[in-house]
Order: C-alpha cells, then sequence, then structure tokens
C-alpha cells in the first residue's frame, strides 16, 4: 500500500498548488465582492488567450449600469462559477481534433458494425455489466464523502443486481428496489471537500477532463477491478476496448448532435464538461 | 455522461412549457410536454412530406414556448449592449433558427420516452424552475425548466440537462468569439451556419 500512498501524498501536494493558483471556483451566493470578481476573471481570461489582448470588457468591474437589469447580473455572477482555466487550450484543442477524428474514423464505425449485430437490448445490458464492477469506485467514493446512504445503496444494489440480476447484467435494483445507480468518483470526492477543478485537460482517446478530475480518475484505477486481470496488461485494455465500443454503441448520434449544434465545438464540450461536473459534485 | 446530455439538450428543448395565467408552472410545463409528446407519437404523420409537417408542428409549438427575446439577452448578458438594435435583432433571428434546426432534427426520432414531473422550485419574483425527469430505455435524465412569467405567460428561457444550461453553454461560446471578433463578424459566423443546415 505504501507506493500508493505516497503517489496520492504527492499529486494531493501538485493539486492544492494549482488549484490556489488557477482555481475560478466561488461560492453561488452574493457575497463574492466585484473587484476580487474582475481580478480573477482577469487572471483566467489571461490565461486562457495567451496570444490576444485582453478585451477592454474583461476588465469592466461587474457593477452593472442602470440599464440592465438585475436579473442579467446575476447571471453574470452565477456565471463565474462554471469558468475554468484553459492555460494549456493548444494542447487541449489537438487532443480534441484528434479525439474527434478517432471517434469518426474508429469508434464509430466499430460501433455501428457492432450495432448491427448486438441487439441493443444485450448492449444495454453489457453496459449494466460494466457498470456493476465499477461499484467499489462508487461504494469508496460515497463513503469518503461521509454518504453513508448512497454507499450503502451500492452495495445493496451491488449484491442484488449480482444475484437477482444475474451477474449484474440487469439493473433490477432499479426496477425492483427503485434504487438508482449514483454517480460518485474520487475526482467528485476532491470537489465535495474543496479542491477545485485545476485546470482543462483534454486526453487523448479519454476524453475532457480537469487536473482534479484526472488525478480522480487515476485514483480510481486502484478501486477498478478490471485493473485486476491477469495477465494485466492485454486483457485489461481488451475488456476496455470493448467496454468503449459498447458505451459509444449506445450514444451514437451524442457527439454529432453537439457539434451541430454548437458554434464552437471545443468551447461548448468544455463548458458542458464542468457544468456537469460541478453539478455532480454538488449532488 | 456528456453523451447523455446531449441526447437530452436534443429532447429537452422542444418539450417546454406554456401557461394560461392561472396554471401553475408545473401543470403548464405538463400539458405542453404532453402535446409535444402527442406531436411526435402521431402515426397519421406518414413519409417525407409527414416527416415534414411534423417538424413544421412542433417548430410552431416552440414559437409559443420559448421566450427567444429572453434567450438571447440572457445567453449575451454583458454582450448584449455592443449590438445595436438591428444586429440585436438578428442575432434573435439566427439564434433561434440555429436551436430550431438542432433540434428538430432530434427530437422528431423520439417516440416512446416517459416524461416525469418532479417539482416547481420558484428562482426569483418572475422566474420558476421546473425540474422533470426523461426516463428512457439507457438512463434517467433529470431535465429543468426555467420560465419566466411575462405578460401573464409562463415561457421558457432555459434548459438545464444534467446541470448543463445550455444559456450557459452558449454564453461561453459567444463570450470566446466575441473577445476576438466584432458582433458584425459573430452574426457572419452564425449566418454561415444557419446557412449550411
Amino acid at each position: 500500500m505504501k507506493p500508493i500512498q505516497y503517489f496520492f501524498l504527492v499529486l494531493s501536494f501538485l493539486l492544492l498548488g494549482f488549484s490556489v493558483s488557477y482555481s475560478q471556483e466561488e461560492p453561488a451566493g452574493p457575497s463574492v465582492p466585484s473587484s476580487e470578481t474582475s481580478r480573477i476573471t482577469n487572471t483566467e481570461e489571461k490565461a486562457s488567450m495567451p496570444d490576444q489582448t485582453v478585451p477592454d470588457t474583461v476588465k469592466e468591474p461587474e457593477q452593472q449600469p442602470a440599464d440592465q437589469s438585475d436579473e442579467y447580473a446575476a447571471e453574470e455572477k452565477e456565471e463565474e462559477p462554471v469558468r475554468v482555466a484553459d492555460p494549456i487550450a493548444p494542447w487541449n484543442k489537438a487532443m480534441y481534433h484528434f479525439n474527434d477524428k478517432l471517434y469518426f474514423w474508429v469508434l464509430k464505425p466499430a460501433a455501428q458494425g457492432y450495432s448491427a449485430v448486438m441487439p441493443e437490448d444485450v448492449r444495454i445490458s453489457f453496459s449494466n455489466f460494466f457498470n456493476n464492477l465499477t461499484t467499489p469506485i462508487r461504494f469508496v467514493a460515497s463513503l469518503l464523502q461521509l454518504k453513508v446512504k448512497d454507499a450503502g445503496n451500492e452495495l445493496i444494489r451491488l449484491v442484488y443486481n449480482s444475484t437477482a440480476g444475474i451477474g449484474g447484467l440487469a439493473d433490477v435494483a432499479k426496477t425492483d428496489l427503485s434504487i438508482s445507480r449514483k454517480d460518485e468518483d474520487l475526482g467528485q470526492t476532491l470537489g465535495n471537500y474543496g479542491i477545485g477543478n485545476g485546470f482543462y485537460i483534454v486526453w487523448p482517446i479519454l476524453g475532457p477532463s480537469t487536473l482534479r478530475d484526472s488525478v480522480g480518475t487515476v485514483g480510481d484505477w486502484f478501486l477498478d477491478p478490471v485493473d485486476y486481470v491477469n495477465p494485466f496488461f492485454f486483457d485489461a485494455l481488451a475488456i476496455r476496448t470493448f467496454d468503449k465500443v459498447n458505451t459509444v454503441s449506445l450514444h451514437i448520434g451524442d457527439y454529432e448532435d453537439l457539434k451541430k449544434s454548437a458554434i464552437d465545438p471545443y468551447v461548448s464540450l468544455r463548458n458542458a464538461y464542468i457544468q456537469y461536473r460541478n453539478k455532480k459534485v454538488e449532488e | 455522461m456528456k453523451k447523455q446530455f446531449i441526447v437530452c439538450m436534443l429532447i429537452a428543448l422542444l418539450i417546454v412549457p406554456i401557461s394560461a395565467y392561472a396554471g401553475a408552472p408545473l401543470e403548464t410545463v405538463k400539458a405542453r410536454v404532453n402535446e409535444v409528446l402527442d406531436v411526435l407519437r402521431d402515426h397519421s404523420f406518414k413519409g417525407e412530406s409527414g416527416k415534414k409537417a411534423k417538424k413544421a408542428k412542433i417548430r410552431s409549438i416552440s414559437e409559443k414556448m420559448f421566450d427567444y427575446n429572453e434567450l438571447s439577452r440572457r445567453t449575451l448578458a454583458r454582450n448584449w449592449r455592443k449590438f445595436n438594435p438591428e444586429q440585436q435583432r438578428e442575432f434573435i433571428k439566427l439564434y433561434k433558427s440555429i436551436l430550431e434546426d438542432a433540434y428538430v432534427d432530434k427530437i422528431i426520432t423520439y417516440t416512446d420516452e416517459k416524461v416525469v414531473f418532479n417539482k416547481e422550485n420558484p428562482l426569483s419574483a418572475k422566474t420558476v424552475e421546473v425540474r422533470t425527469t426523461i426516463l428512457t430505455k439507457k438512463a434517467d435524465i433529470p431535465i429543468s425548466y426555467r420560465v419566466i412569467r411575462k405578460d401573464g405567460e409562463w415561457r421558457v428561457y432555459d434548459v438545464v440537462i444534467e446541470g448543463v444550461s445550455l444559456v450557459s453553454n452558449y454564453r461561453t461560446q459567444f463570450k470566446e468569439i466575441l473577445a476576438n471578433k466584432s458582433p458584425d463578424a459573430l452574426l457572419d459566423t452564425l449566418r454561415k451556419k444557419v446557412g449550411k443546415a
């Protein structure tokens, strides 16, 4: 256990260090003084657009002139926590494009071929199976956040789905016991304890993440049974690939729709990811 | 996860509430959602022309449901002032078109999803958030409609899917674009996008 402990220790320090300099998290309440908000805005804007001069509007104070109603000012304040620093934007954009190509050239065709031969219900069963396997991640995360009831629920789900649900293929805990899966992970745990996102990172293949969530993902790998399959590398890789293709097959069209509806897909995805994670941490 | 959000962004946008003055926001959301679902499930629309008619019907429902003016203002927020009245009008028109195009095409593929209406939370003196959940085969997706009362009617000005607010998402995109481009350039980008769709 020792190496793992050191690993976490070092990463936590790194994380805290980065969070202090980059974190944009603000309390939802109206208590943030406007000058401080502007200063944070300046830092963040400068960080994410190194090649352009910061436009004047960014430096304006939060106080709205009389012609704008209070609601718009409230909207602006509400928006602050949704921002994330993007200091490595060139890398992120490159990875975004790589993932984009990967999806259209590899994942989607594979998923479509797979869908053609495998009925949706079966693919949903496989999805249930993999979700069942990752129970330890949700269980530990819930415990660490002192969400004892949620942890208990995950345990009940594991037992019931594995037995009555035949090895986790059927999510009978949801239908029979009305206990739905609650997504919890180490990234959310860290968020719960006040660790900010840090900054946005797009990983090849794995997709969008943040500094905090990446640390969380690595930590979660230690709790994922698939990583303990013997022999480790190729079998685990094969399982993960199958899981990925199966998941993609159930969500074909989603990414295309995001691209279609967005003016700037990269920004849209980044913002959606951060909003989604913030919400998850809150829950 | 991000993909689930997209699924619902698409279903949700046109399933919107509008309320008779006397009705509570939740009741009116219910009525409207069922109205749209009825259109989606109507088998009398057949073939390509049927599909076109369905889309047209959904578009007209959405026209009544959304307050595009409010949507546009809240999306641009501080940047709204950068646009002169004529540009503002064009922005509203283009924004509306983009939203409708993207979503009508997607929502038309849905037929038998069940919608559960949870509760309503007042957000301010004029606004309420109505929480619903869409039950699909693959997942349950929470969707909230934020409605504002204007002239006695409740209309939608934001849709929040799995915690992702539509207005906030577009706001971030427009903000980044407007940091480097003029309003006219943005309008040009939107014109091209609408033209392509």
